[in-house]
């Protein structure tokens, strides 16, 4: 093939020495970029064994090689670039602005979209990254949480960033040698609250965990929050089962407990899940955990509550965040999430108060004796507990936007088991 | 023809085959020139069917396109090619550290060639070499890796071997494709890595769908437009474009068959 002179080069590229499998194809694909469908890019190499593998590499990437000569012993080859786009997508935008940092800087979830409002997402756009250009011909998935609406909550960002920057150790952010020296009694009882703790952290791992492969990615930050959340949770699993065993002692898995948190397995419903699990059931562990924090026996009891809770505060804010959104573009919505709260209260009519069993062991925990007078103190600070625990429920419904006849309602269905 | 839909033969040299023409059947379906296909498992067989009607298109290899040509006494019709189909060309690989700068230096070494049914690896190498002065047959050891016959070279296992043995110096020069050097390249195939392409044969055609002239020209007219209406701009149909290894259909011509013909001929490889 011998050069024919008259096509005009639309880019040159002197490849020296470099060879095929060795490097050049990088530098012929960046050359080929720089050469629109149809122009031309001329190549010079200074090696005989590259101009005779060139037009077999042309043709397998889709050009066309139209011309080759020798000059001043070197090989100068010509290529016509194909038509046909390497990626069935829009071209790249150019470079935009950098994205904003903070002091220090960070670069925070909640500024990557320069703190706008929730996307509307794009049903085919499955895993691509944010700001990604999602190739045409990938295969659909109906992502059944898709509706902004529903699912988002305003300052879902600085949730993520917060649960990622306050993340802890179970094994060892926890002064496990505390907790080996308490006496028969109050160790038995310490068993029991931590075990009940536990069985419940199950099911608020369960619950996000059963939405997340469900929310359509382009959410991504929910999808960062609700694997946060899951995350958390798997911690509390941990860190409570961990305090229930490292004392000798076993605690039981009560039945009532167990029926309380398969309901909330079976709500499906984002929002409604929202209300029951996360405002509802850890609002209530909130002053749980408190609680046993400021109640507890020894310092890794303390520990391991006052870390939960730190994590379950985040919980109860996304909850109260998304609902107040949702509420407030669906004026309906109040009434269907009144109707799940009874749903599942009708499931528990069985249970009337909470298991003996937790609350005398809570008390033995808050008194660390049997003597009358710490008992009697103790059931005391735990009747105060329970007070305090519907107060602080109203408040955050009332936090949701529930009128208070509403909230007053939705707080009396609230289940006996706390979770 | 069978109530209005054509019958296409190919040969099932992967189970990717499958996977192409299901897709392409709904394509030309929707092109309104419905078409159903037929595997076989050799070239051979294929153009057995072509010739006695059992199918009316068949998606050959030059080689099986030559020898279908012959055999119908050039009554053939080519309705379409891939844009890779067009220059094909074989090289000689070789050791970086032991080329030649011209094939007459390979006179008393070790040849390695392809299935012996492969145009490109095998009958158009000695064919080309032969111009260019080199009886190869007569003058190198050859060292033939016939692992895939009646597939006529497709499955790109016998270059496979040839790549391998050159590198690893049970041959010094070995004959395959231009396009599966390069797609070993690309995969990333270990055994080229120290290879490098001292000869390079004239380009020749590859495949095409070829019919008889029997088959009717408006059908055979109608179906080659939707065949080059493909678009691999279509998400729907580029997945199976990219595995049949074509980005656009061309129409076909007899020209690039040539040498192909005059090397079975002088092979007696057509009988």
């Amino acid at each position: 093939m011998t050069d024919e002179g008259t096509e005009a080069v639309d880019h040159r590229l002197d490849a020296e020495h470099l060879e095929f499998g060795g490097g050049l194809e990088i530098l012929l694909a960046a050359a080929l970029e720089r050469v629109a469908p149809g122009g031309v890019l001329e190549i010079r190499t200074g090696s005989r064994a590259v101009a005779l593998e060139m037009p077999g590499w042309a043709r397998l990437t889709g050009h066309e090689l139209i011309g080759e000569s020798d000059r001043r012993g070197a090989s100068v080859l010509k290529i016509r670039r194909g038509s046909s786009r390497r990626v069935l997508a829009d071209p790249l935008p150019a470079r935009g602005a950098p994205e904003r940092l903070r002091a220090g800087g960070e670069l925070h979830t909640a500024d990557w979209r320069g703190g706008g409002p929730p996307p509307e997402p794009r049903p085919g756009a499955g895993f691509a990254p944010l700001g990604a250009v999602p190739e045409a011909g990938a295969p659909e998935r109906h992502w059944r949480l898709s509706d902004s609406d529903a699912l988002w909550a305003d300052d879902v960002g600085d949730l993520v960033e917060q649960a990622s920057a306050q993340q802890w150790d179970a094994s060892r952010d926890v002064p496990w040698e505390a907790a080996r020296e308490l006496d028969d009694t109050t160790e038995r009882a310490v068993a029991q609250v931590m075990t009940f703790l536990a069985q419940n952290e199950y099911a608020a791992l369960y619950v996000p965990a059963g939405f997340l492969p469900h929310v359509n990615p382009q959410l991504t930050e929910l999808v960062l929050w609700l694997g946060s959340h899951v995350h958390d949770e798997a911690r509390h699993i941990e860190v409570f089962t961990k305090r229930s065993l490292v004392g000798g002692y076993r605690g039981y898995a009560l039945a009532s407990t167990e029926l309380s948190l398969h309901t909330l397995l079976e709500e499906h419903d984002f929002t409604a899940s929202s209300l029951l699990l996360n405002v509802l059931g850890e609002g209530t562990f909130l002053d749980l955990l408190r609680f046993i924090e400021r109640r507890a026996p020894d310092a890794a009891t303390a520990a391991a509550a006052r870390l939960a809770h730190r994590d379950e505060r985040r919980h109860v804010h996304f909850g109260i965040s998304n609902i107040r959104r949702a509420m407030s573009r669906d004026p309906g919505l109040s009434e269907v999430l009144v109707a799940a709260a009874e749903a599942r209260a009708a499931k528990l009519v069985s249970l009337s108060g909470l298991s003996p069993i937790l609350v005398e062991a809570l008390t033995v925990m808050a008194a660390a004796s049997l003597q009358p007078a710490e008992i009697a103190e103790a059931a005391g600070e735990v009747r105060a507990l329970m007070a305090r625990m519907e107060r602080n429920r109203l408040r955050r419904l009332a936090a949701c936007g529930f009128s208070d006849v509403t909230a007053r309602h939705l707080s009396d269905l609230h289940t006996p088991n706390l979770m | 023809m069978s109530g209005g839909e054509l019958r296409l033969g190919a040969v099932s040299y992967h189970p990717r085959v499958v996977t192409i023409w299901e897709r392409f059947r709904d394509y030309f379906a929707d092109a309104g020139v419905p078409t159903d296909y037929l595997l076989f498992s050799n070239y051979e067989r294929l153009v057995d069917a072509v010739l006695d009607g059992t199918v009316d298109i068949g998606w050959n290899t030059n080689t099986a396109y030559v020898v279908l040509d012959h055999r119908a006494g050039g009554g053939t019709r080519i309705l379409g090619m891939r844009d890779v189909d067009r220059d094909w060309a074989t090289v000689l690989v070789m050791r970086k550290d032991d080329t030649v700068d011209s094939v007459s230096e390979l006179a008393g070494r070790v040849l390695a060639l392809g299935s012996r049914d492969s145009g490109h690896a095998a009958i158009l190498p000695l064919h080309f070499l032969a111009e260019e002065g080199l009886d190869a047959a007569q003058q190198c050891e050859l060292v033939r890796f016939d692992t895939d016959l009646g597939k006529h070279g497709d499955t790109g296992d016998s270059e496979l071997h040839v790549v391998r043995a050159v590198a690893a110096g049970e041959a010094d020069a070995g004959a395959i494709s231009a396009a599966y050097f390069s797609a070993f390249r690309a995969e990333g195939v270990p055994a080229v890595a120290d290879l490098e392409v001292a000869w390079r044969s004239p380009d020749y055609y590859h495949c095409n769908f070829t019919v008889l002239d029997s088959l009717d020209a408006e059908v055979a007219q109608r179906w080659s437009e939707a065949l080059l209406a493909m678009s691999n701009e279509d998400p729907s149909l580029r997945p199976a474009m990219e595995l049949e290894g074509v980005r656009q259909w061309y129409p076909g011509d007899r020209d690039g068959y040539a040498s192909l013909a005059a090397a079975m001929s002088e092979q007696a490889l057509l009988t």
